[in-house]
C-alpha cells in the first residue's frame, strides 16, 4: 500500500532519506493551501454555505482554501492517480508536489529529482528554430547542455521532423509542434513524474507511436503522479488512487475502487440538479 | 543514462518559518550557477526583440547615437564645458544612466513578465533577475563600445584613472542584482510599486546629472539637494568621473558602498518574505 494515512507514520519525517539511496519518495504532511483573495472584497454576511472560502474576524474574505488537511506517502515504484471533479484542488496539488507552491500549512518531503509535465510548452519561442527549442525547452526543464546533446539525435528521429528542425517554429503546423513538444517531454528519465493528463500528439499513426513512447517514458519513472479524467489510463498505470473533493481526501485506496466510488458519485450528482452549483 | 541527478531531498512547507532569508540566498546562489540556461533565454531574447527589422541590433546603435548627438547639438552651450568635452560627458553618462533605469524598469516586472514560468516550473527566480540583467548588460556594452569610439574621434585621451571604473562598474552590476530582486518581488504584490517607478523614473532623468554638469550647480539650493539626495548621482560620479579624466570623489563612493549595503539587506528581506508567496501573487 503506497499510501499512509496513519497519523504517526505520516507526521514524524522520515530520518534515513537523506543517507542510503533508497530512491525516489515524496510525502505530505497535512498541506494545506489558501489562495490570497484578490479584486473586489465580498462580506461574509453576502455569501452562505461554501466552506472553501476563508474569512477574517470582520468578515472580510481572506482567501480561497484549494486544499485542506492533504497528507500521503508515496516511495519508489508508486503510481498514484489523482481524481476529482473541476475545482477539487487536482492542479493545486501536482503545483504543491512539483515544487511550485509551497505549501501554506503542513509540509512536503521531496527526495529526488521532479520533473513536472504541467506545462510541456515552457520555455518553446515560436521564434526559434526546432533545434534551438530541444536545446532552450531541455534547459529549462534542467537538464545540461551536454545531456540535452545526448537525446538531440533521438529527438530528431522520433519527432519525424528532418529538415523542418532548422526551421522556425513558425513555420510549423501545429501538429508538427505538438510533435516537437511531445519528443521533447518524453525524451529524458524521470525520477519523480506529474502528470497533469497523458500526453499525446499528431495523427493516427503518430499517436500509436507516442502512446507507447510515453508508456516507456512512465514506466521509467521512479514515482508517478498523474491527475487524470480517464478511467482506462487510470486502471493501465496506476495502482492507488486519490479522490479529491472541495480540496479534502474524499477517498483513497486501491485505483479501481476509488474510480469506482468518485465515478458512482458523479452518475449521481448528474441525476441530483440540487448540487451542481458546488462544481467550480 | 546521461542524466545524473544528485539525490536530494527537500522540505518545504510555511506553517513555522514565514520569513526565510536563508532560502533567499540559496535561490541566488543556485540561479546563478544556472548559467547556461539564463544565459541561453537572455541571448534569445535579444535576437527576437530585433529579429524583424532590417538593421537588427544596429537599432542599440542608432537610438544611442541619435540622442547623444541631438543633445550635444541642442544643450552644447548650455554648459561651461567646451562643446566637446560636454558631448564625451554626455555620452559616457546617458549609455550608464539607461543601464541603471533598465534595471529599475525591467526588475518591477522581472517576476510578473515570468509568470507562465514561475506558476509551472520549480526554478530559482533569481534566474530570471539574471537573465533581465544580461539582456540590458549586453545593450550597454555595445553603448559603451560606441562612446568609446565617439570619445576617441573627439580626442579623448584615456588616463590610467579610467581604470577605477570598472570596480565601479562591478559595484553598480551587483546592485542591479538587488534592485531588481527587491523591485521584482515588490512589484508583484503591489501592482502601485511600478506606476510610482514610472512616475519617479521621469524625473530621474533630470534630476540626475546626465544633460548637466554636476560641479557648476554645486552653489544653487534645490537642484544640489536634489541631486545631492539622488543615489544615480553618485552611481554616475563613480563610473562616469574616471572616464572623462577625473578622480571620482571619495564622498560618492562612500555613499554607494553604504547603498550596495543597504540594498543587499533590502533584498535578503524582501526575498526573504516574498519568496514562498510568489507564486501565490502571480
Amino acid at each position: 500500500m503506497a499510501i499512509l494515512m496513519d497519523e504517526s507514520t505520516a507526521r514524524t519525517p522520515p530520518v534515513d532519506l537523506g543517507g542510503a539511496h533508497q530512491g525516489a519518495a515524496l510525502i505530505a504532511d497535512k498541506i494545506g493551501i489558501v489562495f490570497p483573495a484578490r479584486g473586489p472584497v465580498v462580506h461574509e454576511a453576502e455569501i452562505t454555505g461554501d466552506d472553501r472560502m476563508v474569512w477574517t474576524s470582520r468578515g472580510r474574505l481572506k482567501g480561497i482554501r484549494a486544499l485542506e488537511d492533504i497528507s500521503f506517502s508515496l516511495r519508489q515504484g508508486d503510481r498514484l492517480a489523482i481524481v476529482g471533479r473541476n475545482g477539487s484542488g487536482k492542479t493545486t496539488l501536482l503545483q504543491v508536489l512539483a515544487g511550485i507552491l509551497s505549501p501554506v500549512s503542513g509540509q512536503l518531503t521531496t527526495t529526488g529529482r521532479v520533473t513536472s509535465l504541467i506545462n510541456i510548452n515552457l520555455g518553446i519561442q515560436p521564434e526559434a528554430t526546432g533545434h534551438r527549442n530541444i536545446t532552450l525547452r531541455g534547459l529549462a526543464a534542467g537538464y545540461s547542455h551536454k545531456a540535452i546533446e545526448a537525446k538531440r539525435a533521438e529527438i530528431m528521429e522520433f519527432s519525424e521532423l528532418g529538415e523542418f528542425l532548422d526551421l522556425p517554429l513558425e513555420a510549423y503546423s501545429s501538429g508538427m509542434r505538438m510533435r516537437l513538444t511531445f519528443s521533447i517531454a518524453t525524451a529524458f528519465e524521470p525520477e519523480i513524474l506529474i502528470l497533469d493528463e497523458w500526453l499525446s500528439a499528431g495523427d493516427v499513426s503518430f499517436k500509436k507511436k507516442a502512446t507507447g513512447r510515453m508508456r516507456e517514458f512512465v514506466s521509467k519513472a521512479g514515482i508517478l503522479v498523474l491527475a487524470s479524467h480517464s478511467r482506462k489510463l487510470i486502471q493501465d498505470n496506476c495502482d492507488t488512487a486519490i479522490w479529491l473533493d472541495n480540496g479534502r481526501i474524499r477517498e483513497f485506496g486501491p485505483a479501481e475502487q476509488v474510480v469506482n466510488a468518485y465515478e458512482a458519485d458523479q452518475k449521481q450528482t448528474k441525476d441530483d440538479p440540487g448540487t451542481l452549483a458546488g462544481a467550480a | 543514462m546521461t542524466l545524473k541527478s544528485s539525490v536530494t531531498t527537500t522540505t518545504v512547507g510555511t506553517n513555522r518559518v514565514n520569513f526565510d532569508p536563508l532560502l533567499a540566498i540559496r535561490d541566488v546562489v543556485d540561479g546563478f550557477s544556472r548559467r547556461s540556461l539564463w544565459m541561453a533565454f537572455a541571448i534569445d531574447q535579444i535576437q527576437q526583440r530585433y529579429r524583424r527589422s532590417r538593421i537588427g541590433f544596429a537599432w542599440i546603435i542608432v537610438s544611442y547615437l541619435i540622442f547623444v548627438g541631438s543633445i550635444s547639438l541642442f544643450f552644447g552651450n548650455f554648459s561651461d564645458l567646451a562643446h566637446r568635452h560636454f558631448t564625451a560627458y554626455v555620452a559616457i553618462n546617458y549609455a550608464i544612466f539607461q543601464f541603471l533605469m533598465a534595471n529599475i524598469s525591467d526588475g518591477c516586472a522581472v517576476f510578473r513578465s515570468a509568470k507562465t514560468w514561475i506558476s509551472s516550473t520549480p526554478l530559482p527566480h533569481s534566474i530570471h533577475v539574471f537573465k533581465s540583467i544580461a539582456r540590458s548588460l549586453f545593450v550597454f556594452v555595445v553603448c559603451l563600445i560606441v562612446a568609446f569610439i565617439v570619445l576617441l574621434v573627439l580626442g579623448q585621451k584615456f588616463s590610467p584613472v579610467a581604470l577605477l571604473s570598472i570596480p565601479a562598474f562591478i559595484v553598480l552590476l551587483i546592485n542591479a542584482v538587488f534592485i531588481q530582486i527587491t523591485f521584482g518581488y515588490a512589484a508583484a504584490r503591489y501592482r502601485d510599486v511600478d506606476y510610482f517607478m514610472q512616475s519617479i523614473t521621469r524625473i530621474l532623468f533630470f534630476t540626475t546629472p546626465i544633460l548637466w554638469v554636476r560641479d557648476e550647480h554645486m552653489k544653487t539650493g534645490l537642484r544640489l539637494a536634489l541631486s545631492e539626495f539622488n543615489p544615480f548621482t553618485h552611481a554616475l560620479e563613480i563610473f562616469s568621473s574616471p572616464l572623462l579624466g577625473e578622480l571620482p570623489d571619495p564622498k560618492s563612493w562612500i555613499i554607494i558602498g553604504w547603498l550596495t549595503i543597504a540594498n543587499c539587506v533590502i533584498a535578503i528581506c524582501v526575498a526573504g518574505v516574498s519568496h514562498r508567496r510568489l507564486a501565490f501573487w502571480l
